[in-house]
């Protein structure tokens, strides 16, 4: 499924990674028959909705195709070509870009500091928690309704400006001007991504025993130690999942909330990639070109992932 | 110097309480939006707290010229919701079972192309997937809606997989023993067991689909197959010349999102389970 929420990595990595898994060879029985006809209606349409527009996309990046007519054409290279010298591609991969790591990196440091600041017990902890969780629950479109009422500007400035007018600060016009515009969307996946973030450092951290930082703090280590030497340890193996589940969400969020919110504009300032993919398709039925610019964007978030990956590493070690 | 160890505590509750009311403050804005007359909700300073309780603001998203929320996307989501959901939980089960205890060529081929799916996405593929669902004639249908989404099985598969491969393996072997064929074990072993990991499958992928929005947007065109997330869009659009008074998008918005807010709150525990991949407590 798709959206913001986690599909999640964690359990694809351990079911690669899982000895436990594998049958012990008690005898050389084979349940090939019955395996095949269990498994089949999962396996047919997986394949037909998941494995074949994966191939097909692929394939159709390399024609050009009216889809309500006749078959697509065999162009070669040409969409490629034409990415490589529309100004438009450039801009929206920067975006993208712009608009992941922007938000991405702010998600990982803020919900990490969350969930450091919910990780004891008082009373009334779970209602307090549950405040930090809550908006997980919010889609995109409901979001996008509240916060463009937040960040209105002008003579009935919405809350959001209404507070930074206090400082004495002229605030910006949010969502109408291509300087802010793609900081307000980021603000708003941001605000969504925590939730699921927190909730992942969290349950990384209450596996650390609080002997250990007490242990820590009787031999005097102050707060920047204690993160450093005994948090930070603790829960870095949970960062890179952090990392991963919020980048799909920022990929996902980078749509819903440009269709809803944007539409690309001002001044193509919030047009990602994933919306000029839609545009090209379903406005201008460009399906060949929109194709091929689906290529790219799948090389572009693996790309990130193995980036991710190899970063994981290294600090790993 | 340090403070004492007791106002440090106190201040650190006093801290959280303030950031998570500040998180959630958007929700309760909204709520207390939804309340207020219009005339309060567009005067300077913003107002917080409704000065009289406007609760036909709700009456008004629900019928008359403000209606925002038909009966029919409300079907609609819920019909998609249960039927994407439902449809996938039963091939994940089976699936899950599949790959975790049956002996089989391909098995790990299988495995690897769940795991990959994981990284792809349904928004990167959305052009092809809608190709393929269109040549199928089903682009406008309730299983052009829900099919495609029900497909999307390397989480729900993987996460039932990890929580059947522990699962002892003469529980099996007694099974097959006593003359039970794979489908009894399936229903009279592994779906009662594997409760624990279908409350956290079902936690997140119900939140999901519920929330979806760019599958529907593209899979129905027709307004009869609209769902609840396309007729917030709808209103919420900037620059759609919009008739709709604020208040009345704000009930809007609460009567869509109560009822997940709701769910997510009770099954909150079920959802992390799922989260850090672990079917089990």
């Amino acid at each position: 499924m798709v959206t913001r929420i986690p599909q999640m990595p964690n359990t694809a990595v351990a079911s690669l990674s899982s000895s436990t898994v594998r049958a012990k060879p008690i005898s050389s029985r084979h349940d090939g028959l019955a395996a095949a006809l269990m498994i089949g209606p999962n396996l047919i349409l997986f394949t037909t909705f998941v494995v074949v527009p994966v191939v097909a996309g692929l394939m159709l990046s390399f024609t050009t195709w009216d889809i309500t007519n006749g078959f697509p054409k065999w162009v070669g290279l040409a969409n490629y070509r034409r990415m490589y010298s529309d100004p438009l591609v450039w801009t929206s991969v920067k975006t993208t870009l712009k608009f992941i790591v922007v938000g991405v990196v702010p998600t990982v440091v803020i919900s990490l500091g969350l969930a450091m600041l919910i990780n004891f017990r008082f009373r009334f902890v779970g209602v307090v928690r549950s405040l930090y969780l809550i908006p997980a629950a919010m889609s995109f479109a409901a979001s996008a309704v509240v916060w463009r009422f937040l960040f209105l500007d002008g003579p009935g400035y919405g809350v959001i400006n209404y507070v930074i007018s206090l400082f004495g600060v002229t605030p910006p016009d949010w969502l109408g001007s291509p300087t802010w515009a793609l900081y307000a969307l980021d603000i708003v996946t941001i605000w969504l991504s925590l939730p699921i973030a927190t909730i992942l450092y969290l349950a990384a951290l209450q596996r650390i025993p609080d002997a250990v930082i007490e242990a820590a703090m009787l031999d005097g280590a102050g707060p920047w130690r204690r993160v450093r030497f005994i948090i930070w340890p603790g829960v870095r193996y949970m960062t890179l999942l952090v990392a991963i589940i919020s980048l799909l969400a920022f990929t996902n969020g980078s749509f819903d909330l440009v269709n809803i919110l944007t539409k690309g504009g001002p001044l193509y300032a919030t047009q990602t990639l994933i919306y000029y993919i839609f545009v090209n398709g379903f406005s201008y039925g460009a399906f060949g070109y929109a194709s091929a610019l689906s290529v790219l964007l799948i090389a572009l978030i693996g790309g990130i992932l193995l980036l991710l990956r190899l970063l994981s590493k290294v600090t790993l070690r | 110097m340090m403070a004492p160890a007791g106002v440090r505590r106190s201040g650190r509750i006093l801290l959280a309480t303030l950031i998570g009311f500040l998180l959630a403050a958007p929700l309760f804005y909204m709520v207390a939006g939804s309340l207020m007359s219009n005339e309060q909700l567009s005067i300077q300073p913003p107002q917080v707290i409704p000065s009289s309780l406007h609760f036909e603001n709700y009456s008004q998203a629900l019928s008359g010229v403000t209606q925002v929320i038909q009966a029919r996307s409300f079907l609609n989501s819920v019909i998609f919701t249960v039927c994407a959901v439902g449809l996938q939980w039963m091939l994940c089960v089976s699936g899950g079972l599949v790959i975790a205890k049956m002996r089989f060529r391909g098995r790990m081929l299988i495995t690897v192309m769940f795991a990959i799916s994981l990284f792809i996405p349904l928004v990167t593929t959305l052009i092809p997937t809608f190709i393929v669902t269109y040549k199928l004639g089903l682009i406008d249908s309730y299983a052009g809606l829900i099919l495609p989404i029900a497909a999307q099985t390397g989480f729900g598969t993987l996460l039932f997989r990890q929580f059947i491969s522990q699962m002892p393996e003469e529980l099996f072997d007694a099974a097959r023993i006593d003359g039970a064929n794979w489908w009894g074990i399936l229903r009279r072993i592994v779906i009662p067991l594997a409760k624990p990991a279908t409350a956290a499958y079902l936690a997140i992928s119900v939140l999901t689909a519920w929330n979806m929005y760019l599958w529907p947007l593209v899979a129905a065109e027709s307004g009869s197959l609209q769902v609840l997330t396309q007729t917030l869009a709808l209103v919420g659009t900037t620059g759609q010349g919009q008739v709709t008074p604020q208040n009345v998008i704000f009930a809007s918005v609460v009567l869509v999102t109560l009822p997940m807010i709701v769910v997510f709150l009770c099954v909150q525990p079920a959802f992390v389970r799922g989260l850090t991949g672990s079917g089990v407590e």
